[in-house]
């Protein structure tokens, strides 16, 4: 757990380093106009170098004195939402082929069917008929149309 | 009064109306249902129906999307009490108490209190914007830029302050989100910032994907964590809940009158009804004689940031219509809409289409009040949305976030930041880091910048200008007052406990 909050306050410190450089390029003292694009960023940037400092030096201490504490996870987590990250992650991927509906179909039966050990005629059924009752909504109601991937506009011709 | 009267009775002919009757069920039920559904917010909800009604005339097509939203607004909070899974980012507050009430058994009572609170609240919205709106614009007109940045810093100050978290962590997702919100084009010079030469970065972070993804798939990462055991509360609402829901909303009278003036303030300063809630429940917890109550299923604790969120809602449609300037960010797409209908929001509109803006504000009153008896009687079949395996609607919830996420911007980088930030929402809860602030910064963070760079302007660059007489300098002292508590507080204790 500390381990982590140590990282995860180095991160905060350099994103907020970049954020200030870039206000620096942009300028962030008082311009022909008021207060240049910086100007807001720099400070917020500034600030979160700060404390996110503040919360290192803290935890370091912390860590020095106590050791690293709880895991953040506890045993086997991981795994369990690397089955969710994985999958949905895919999926996303996979929707810039097949289109969104075609990808969560694929996604809804994978995760229900491996993951979740649901009865094939669930899977198949709400695998089916979520994406295709959605898309009728949206895409045919609504006319909102989401992404169709390269081929999902050949796979879904009505 | 008599005019706002006879106005308000016009409205209700053109609201009672069977097709307009029909509407507002309908929109009530389908906001309820997006209300439900994690990810799927009031301001997506609304914004997808948007294309739906341009075909349905102006007043019945801005009764529905205003339907949407009441309906949302009540909806939030089932899932919040029954499955600790906000619905909607302003039932946020709805979990601090309302979950641990329907945990320690009385699942029906906290869904009473919080339908009861959000009654209250929305009733007194609609009062408010059907009598004082044109005296209340008069007094928000008076608002420069300094003041609303001193009243967002109080709202800022009220997380680092009275948030119970680390304070500093609390700081930085705040300029975390603030510093999100400035990604992409900048509002006043139109120079492009921290896009580091990317193409990507210049459209910026909407705020709703940071939600969905915060809330939406940071949740869903915590509780697969857990081991996929999220079962839902079941109850039903029984009359011994609604007597005694009754009986608690007349015991805290405190946390009904703050939460709802509370948020009536929000709605109409404006903030929205996020905010709103968090404000009520921190300050009523602040003000509390048992403040260690809170958090362990409270009654206050849920019937205050209820009542301020849907006061906050209704009373985010006053600055919308009067002055063009939408409460909430709801609000704002509900504004959207009126503007497709060739309807310029502001004070010309209650000349101009009275009959369009007393209708919309009748069918406020009759919305909610349908919404309120709607939510009661079948709360247990809408949370029974969610009652499926948690296999099943779990990747069913991701489906319909990533279609939420796509649909804000029609932009499928949308998608992807929505997974960025579910994994960002699970390390922040992890690690202490208060998401709330952060969203709320993410949200607030151009109003905020425009206010604080036109305060300078006007004060030719000197950081006075918000200490000024008579409403910045209350506001910005309070502010000061309160981000500083957690260093005030220890000091104060020394002090006078020395002298006991």
């Amino acid at each position: 757990m500390r381990k982590a909050d140590i990282w995860v306050s180095f991160l905060f410190m350099l994103f907020g380093i970049i954020v200030v450089v870039d206000s620096v390029r942009l300028g962030f003292m008082w311009g022909e106009s008021g207060p240049e694009s910086g100007f807001f960023p720099f400070y917020l940037g500034v600030g979160v170098v700060i404390s996110s400092l503040i919360v290192f030096f803290n935890v370091l201490y912390g860590y020095r004195k106590e050791g690293a504490g709880r895991p953040l996870m506890p045993p086997g987590a991981l795994k369990s939402i690397l089955w969710v990250v994985i999958p949905s992650t895919a999926m996303v991927a996979i929707t810039e082929l097949v289109g969104l509906h075609i990808a969560a179909a694929l996604f809804l039966g994978f995760y229900m069917r491996v993951v979740g050990k649901i009865g094939w005629v669930t899977t198949m059924l709400v695998a089916i008929i979520a994406p295709l009752s959605l898309y009728i909504t949206f895409d045919k109601l609504f006319l909102i149309p989401l992404p169709a991937g390269l081929w999902g506009g050949y796979l879904l011709r009505f | 009064m008599m005019e706002n009267l006879s106005n308000l009775a016009m409205g209700l002919d053109v609201v009672t109306q069977p097709y307009n009757l029909m509407v507002i069920v309908i929109g009530l039920v389908l906001g309820i249902i997006v209300g439900v559904l994690p990810g799927l917010g009031g301001a997506n909800g609304v914004a997808i129906l948007i294309p739906v009604v341009v075909v349905m005339p102006p007043t019945t097509g801005i009764i529905l999307l205003s339907m949407i939203y009441w309906g949302a607004l009540y909806g939030g909070s089932i899932t919040s009490i029954l499955f600790n899974i906000p619905g909607e980012p302003w039932a946020v507050a709805a979990t601090f108490d309302g979950y641990p009430m329907a945990k320690g058994g009385r699942p029906g009572k906290a869904l009473v209190l919080a339908f009861l609170a959000h009654g209250v609240g929305a009733i007194f919205g609609v009062f408010v914007l059907t009598f004082f709106a044109p005296i209340l614009a008069e007094i928000a007109l008076k608002f420069g830029p300094a003041e609303v940045f001193a009243v967002m810093m109080l709202t800022f100050s009220a997380f680092v302050g009275l948030g119970g978290k680390s304070p500093l962590k609390t700081v930085v997702s705040i300029l975390f989100g603030f510093i999100l919100a400035a990604v992409g084009m900048d509002i006043v010079s139109g120079e492009l910032r921290m896009t580091y030469g990317t193409v990507v970065l210049m459209g910026g972070f909407n705020f709703v994907v940071a939600v969905i993804g915060l809330f939406g798939l940071g949740e869903i990462f915590l509780t697969v964590e857990e081991g996929l055991k999220v079962e839902g509360i079941k109850t039903k609402i029984g009359l011994k809940d609604i007597w005694d829901g009754m009986k608690d909303i007349i015991r805290y009278p405190k946390a009904l009158i703050m939460g709802t003036l509370i948020g009536c303030w929000m709605g109409f300063k404006p903030g929205g009804a996020t905010p709103a809630s968090f404000m009520a429940y921190g300050f009523t917890k602040q003000a509390s004689a048992n403040a260690d109550e809170f958090g362990k299923g409270a009654s206050a604790g849920i019937i205050a940031p209820e009542a301020a969120a849907h006061a906050a809602g209704t009373s985010a449609a006053i600055p919308m219509i009067t002055l063009g300037i939408p409460g909430s960010p709801t609000m704002a797409v509900i504004m959207g809409g009126l503007m497709i209908f060739g309807l310029q929001p502001g004070p010309m509109l209650f000349k101009e289409h009275a009959d369009f803006v007393w209708g919309f504000i009748a069918s406020a009153w009759m919305g909610n009040i349908l919404g309120f008896f709607l939510v009661l009687a079948f709360a247990p079949i809408f949370a029974s949305i969610l009652r499926v395996r948690f296999a099943i609607f779990m990747p069913l919830i991701i489906y319909v976030c990533a279609i939420g996420a796509y649909a804000v911007n029609n932009r499928m980088i949308d998608v992807y930041y929505m997974l960025i930030f579910g994994v960002l929402g699970y390390l922040f809860k992890k690690l202490d880091y208060p998401i709330a602030p952060m969203v709320l910064a993410l949200v607030l963070g151009d109003m905020a910048e425009q206010a604080m760079r036109q305060a300078l302007i006007i004060g030719h660059g000197s950081p006075l200008v918000f200490f000024k007489l008579p409403l910045a300098l209350p506001l910005m002292v309070a502010a000061l007052i309160i981000f500083f508590w957690p260093v005030i507080a220890p000091l104060k204790a020394k002090l006078f406990g020395k002298k006991v």
